[in-house]
């Protein structure tokens, strides 16, 4: 007992330091929302604002256009997480429950397209959204973000690990393949469809090259967009810079503390007998 | 072979499935990869008409040095990069799949790192590793290290630097994925392995190892691939230099086609990294499906 | 057979659909008259809310020409050149746009994004700087209306504070790096911890005097070992504490606004658009409230130096040129117009009022500037100001780009003490040789 006690008590200690570790980067980032603008980049570093300049944050609010950014931001990410989803966890069933001719030549190049570095063929990419008159609108970052082949591949490493016994016994039940998608395979994949919609929520939130190419208009920035601009635009408010990256941050550690609670030890086990 | 009617009905079924995401993924990324791959083999400056110049591009790598030394580099990237987070990674979801008191908030700081903007992120590591101000070598010279690395400002130091915050980076991400498929184990079979007597590293061998196979395949080809393709970490944290020791593969490409606008060559720089990540990818599948028989 | 061919289809129409598009090389349109009806030209620009140039620009026009209306569209400043290459390419960009540095003129010009504008540039004063950065095979393809150019900006309180006489314009190289020293020592037994001068992490702010000064020295000879002395100058002044390290200001993301604007540093030698910023920020109290000037950048040899001669700096123009794209002969014409009043005296003096350096610096335009609030009104401050020879930091080549980043490499080797000057000039030389020059 005392054993056990003791390691307890180490364990909480070493996760504690590598906590403040994992967090020290995002505690100079709130520190520095808080100084003024000249004295966040000094020699030596500065942990703590010499004054706290509090109005920095209503600063970043009536100088930029904080409250739209928000609004698009979240637009995108929540349509985006949804269809990544729901077409991702779909094609995945096609990928590893259906046999078919030509499926694994497909996945294929389904998984090789992530591999080609998204510099190359943004231009060409442009173009043709252009042609297709989707670029300077919202449309343009859902119909890019929301097809990509990485929910896809996700989804159906998950997939290959339920059991095929289950299918087949729903198949003896008279289900349709789209009735086991939905009635069994879907409702055994939590853990999996809530860390692919944080991750897709995240790397929608955070993206900044997309919107770059395809946002033009004020009015449809993203708060990653919009800040950069920000800051190329207010050169040396670096305080500024920081209130705003304090501010994009916030939402998506919300969204991930209630995420985290599908992972929780046991909560798939009842429905598998492997 | 003839069709019979069942597998055509199977292959119908199987589209059904895959077109919703499919179409959208063919018309959107695949069109314009396929045009990347016509555009390898010209001369194009984006505004032109593309020359077609044959293998001219791969010839022309070929024999350019620096092209080497940005391989050279995302090699030397990935060969650490991929073993440290991989076991960074597994080690934080072993670690934090359990029911503790503030597991919340331990795997929300473990996550911080990925979702704390890239552009502050980087700001402070170079801080920190700031050769004569920076917290770490003034701790190195307090421990009695006279004359500590220079870290990012130091031909040597600046690749074994940048991995590190990669490393940092990126564990609480690939944690994530490996926490969701520890929840596909079953419990019964942990249960077994204590009845058999199992400690707890041959419970890791030969149960949670086994069973997080489809999970760490994919762990590892996503991470490959990521560290192959990697560029705003580097770019934002040393420039790619100093001189040439961090320049990689990805902020070439950048280079030759936004900056020199070169896109003929650049898209064939692209086709030599689309082909090395493939190449990966496929001798790991093949291990992987070894390991599962 | 029949997927096979499905898919080659499909792949040839993807190709087709991306790239027959792409504009290609096309005559403008055959030119009008000025049109009498109302009429609206696009321009581009950037962070226009902090960046006024371009809205006064497109209302000084109006007020001479009450039927146009020239609508901004906002690009990011940083990235405002891979933002115009895809709307180029996609032809979506405005009908008039903006060059911001010289390095990527030849991109534009040589893709065919720029129409020929001799006609404006030939009936353009000599008052005019930067003009001949625009022209290739004797034809311009844009006009530039702002020119900074770089000078030396000093800190008069610290100048007092350490003992040190100021500049007065006859100062070489070698002087500057005497005063630095000087500076330092003379400021620590004040008690102060400001050093003799802040030198930012640019590549520009080594190579672009060394390039501009040094007689013989070009960019596309593939011989840089004109840079060695001003990086031993430099190095030397690093070691001796003279000025923050290349490491430190990488790595500490060191700002030369504030390290000037807040007295870490005696001197710093940048670009004159850093003269609106520190004007700005000593009102809003990023910057200390301190006297200063300006002097002409130190010198490659005592020829150029003294206020009878005429000091020698480099700086890119900015300049505008006209879309190809551009829909119609009445639109080529106001285009046309609209860039010779952007380079004539009456924008300069708009320009100049806002605190910009323009392209045409004549006497008008000067006192125009000299007479803003905060602007430092010593002769020499004047004179550094209206009187250099400004030579190019990218001069027009298609090599210029990739020889830069050649260049670039050697920067952060030298400087982080990495290689030794004359290894890394032998390096870039390599490089410049079997990577760049060949193509």
């Amino acid at each position: 007992m005392k054993r056990n006690t003791a390691g307890r008590v180490l364990l909480y200690a070493g996760l504690i330091i590598a906590a403040a570790a994992l967090l020290l980067p995002f505690y100079w980032m709130v520190s520095s929302s808080l100084k003024a603008n000249n004295d966040v980049f000094t020699i030596p570093l500065k942990w703590v604002p010499d004054t706290f300049m509090w109005r920095n944050y209503g600063d970043i609010f009536a100088k930029s256009g904080m409250t739209t950014w928000l609004t698009n931001t979240l637009t995108l990410s929540v349509t985006v997480t949804l269809l990544q989803v729901l077409t991702g966890s779909f094609a995945a069933y096609g990928f590893s429950k259906v046999r078919f001719r030509g499926r694994n030549v497909l996945f294929l190049a389904y998984i090789a397209t992530i591999a080609v570095p998204w510099q190359s063929y943004m231009i060409p990419q442009f173009i043709l959204m252009s042609k297709l008159h989707l670029s300077n609108t919202l449309f343009s970052i859902i119909a890019l973000q929301a097809f990509g082949a990485f929910g896809v591949f996700l989804m159906k490493q998950f997939y290959e690990t339920i059991p095929e016994e289950l299918s087949e016994a729903a198949r003896l039940d008279g289900l349709s393949e789209y009735g086991i998608y939905w009635r069994i395979i879907l409702p055994l994949s939590k853990p999996a469809i809530a860390s692919l919609s944080l991750l897709t929520f995240v790397s929608t939130w955070n993206d900044y090259l997309g919107p770059l190419i395809y946002l033009r208009k004020p009015d449809l920035w993203t708060v990653q967009l919009g800040l950069r601009t920000f800051i190329s635009q207010y050169n040396a408010e670096y305080a500024l810079i920081m209130a705003g990256s304090v501010l994009s941050v916030l939402p998506i550690a919300i969204v991930f503390l209630f995420g985290q609670r599908y992972f929780v030890e046991g909560i798939t086990s009842t429905g598998l007998k492997g | 072979m003839a069709t019979t009617p069942l597998k055509r009905r199977n292959a119908l079924v199987g589209w059904s499935f895959i077109l919703p995401n499919f179409a959208g993924f063919a018309a959107l990324t695949l069109a314009p990869v396929i045009v990347l791959f016509y555009v390898a083999f010209t001369s194009w400056n984006v505004f032109g008409k593309a020359r077609w110049t044959g293998t001219a591009n791969f010839i022309r790598m070929w024999h350019d040095a620096s092209f080497w030394t940005a391989l050279t580099n995302t090699l030397y990237y990935t060969s650490l990069h991929i073993p440290l987070t991989l076991s960074a990674s597994l080690g934080l979801a072993l670690l934090l799949n359990r029911s503790l008191r503030g597991v919340a908030f331990f795997r929300t700081a473990a996550f911080f790192p990925y979702i704390t903007s890239m552009v502050a992120l980087t700001y402070v590591w170079n801080m920190l590793f700031s050769p004569d101000y920076g917290p770490i070598n003034s701790f190195l010279r307090f421990i009695g290290i006279a004359n500590p690395p220079g870290w990012t400002t130091s031909a040597d130091w600046s690749m074994p630097a940048v991995i590190f915050v990669g490393t940092w980076r990126e564990m609480g991400y690939y944690m994530l994925l490996f926490l969701a498929g520890l929840q596909t184990i079953p419990a019964q079979l942990y249960e077994a392995a204590r009845v058999d007597g199992a400690n707890p590293w041959q419970r890791f061998l030969f149960v949670t190892l086994p069973g997080l196979r489809h999970t760490t395949f994919f762990v590892v080809v996503i991470m490959t691939i990521g560290s192959f393709k990697v560029f705003d970490l580097i770019l934002l944290m040393t420039e790619g230099g100093p001189g040439q020791s961090t320049l990689v593969l990805s902020q070439y490409i950048y280079q030759k086609g936004f900056v020199e606008n070169q896109f003929g060559y650049a898209s064939a720089v692209s086709i030599v990294l689309f082909a090395i990540c493939c190449l990966v990818t496929i001798f790991q599948y093949f291990v992987n499906r070894r390991w599962n028989d | 057979m029949k997927r096979t061919f499905a898919a080659a289809l499909g792949v040839a129409t993807a190709i087709t659909l991306v790239l027959a598009g792409c504009s290609s090389e096309e005559d403008l349109p055959e030119a009008k008259p000025f049109p009498t009806g109302p009429v609206t030209i696009s321009l581009a620009g950037w962070s226009l809310s902090t960046t006024p140039e371009f809205k006064t620009l497109a209302d000084g026009f109006k007020a001479l020409h009450p039927n146009v209306t020239v609508e901004l569209k906002e690009y990011d400043a940083a990235n405002y050149d891979t933002q115009m290459t895809a709307d180029l390419a996609a032809g979506t960009a405005p009908d008039v746009y903006v060059l911001k540095n010289l390095k990527n003129f030849t991109t534009y010009q040589d893709g065919g994004q720029l129409a020929d504008v001799s006609d404006v540039a030939s009936k353009l004063g000599n008052t005019v700087g930067g003009l001949s950065g625009y022209q290739v095979n004797g034809k311009s393809y844009a006009v530039p209306y702002r020119q900074d150019s770089w000078v030396l900006y000093y800190d008069k309180d610290l100048f007092d504070q350490a003992k040190v006489a100021y500049p007065d314009g006859s100062w070489t190289w070698d002087d500057y790096a005497k005063k630095a020293k000087e500076l330092t020592t003379g400021l620590k037994a004040a008690g102060s911890t400001a050093v003799g001068t802040y030198q930012h992490s640019w590549q520009s702010t080594v190579q672009g005097f060394a390039l501009a000064q040094t007689a013989g020295a070009s960019l596309e000879s593939g011989n840089f070992s004109y840079v060695k002395p001003y990086y031993n100058r430099v190095t030397d002044l690093q070691a001796s504490g003279a000025q923050p390290n290349f490491g430190t200001v990488t790595t500490n993301k060191l700002t030369y606004q504030a390290q000037f604007g807040k007295q870490s540093a005696a001197m710093l030698p940048m670009g004159t658009w850093y003269i609106a910023t520190l004007i700005k920020q000593r009102s809003t109290g990023d910057a200390n409230k301190f006297n200063w000037g300006i002097a002409p950048a130190p010198q490659f040899d005592s020829s150029t130096t003294g206020t009878s001669k005429t000091p020698v700096t480099f700086g890119d123009p900015t300049g505008l040129g006209i879309n190809p794209a551009i829909s119609d002969g009445g639109k080529v014409t106001v285009a046309k117009e609209f860039l010779a009043y952007a380079a004539g005296e009456a924008a300069a003096k708009a320009l100049a009022g806002i605190g910009i350096t323009p392209a045409n610096t004549s006497d008008a335009v000067a006192a125009t500037f000299f007479a803003l609030d905060g602007v430092p009104g010593d002769a020499l401050s004047k004179f550094a100001w209206s009187k250099h020879d400004t030579k190019p930091e990218n001069p027009v080549s298609k090599h210029t780009a990739g020889l830069q980043n050649v260049l670039n490499t050697l920067h952060s080797a030298v400087l982080s003490n990495s290689k030794g000057i004359d290894d890394a000039i032998t390096a870039a030389q390599t490089q410049a040789k079997n990577e760049v020059l060949n193509q």
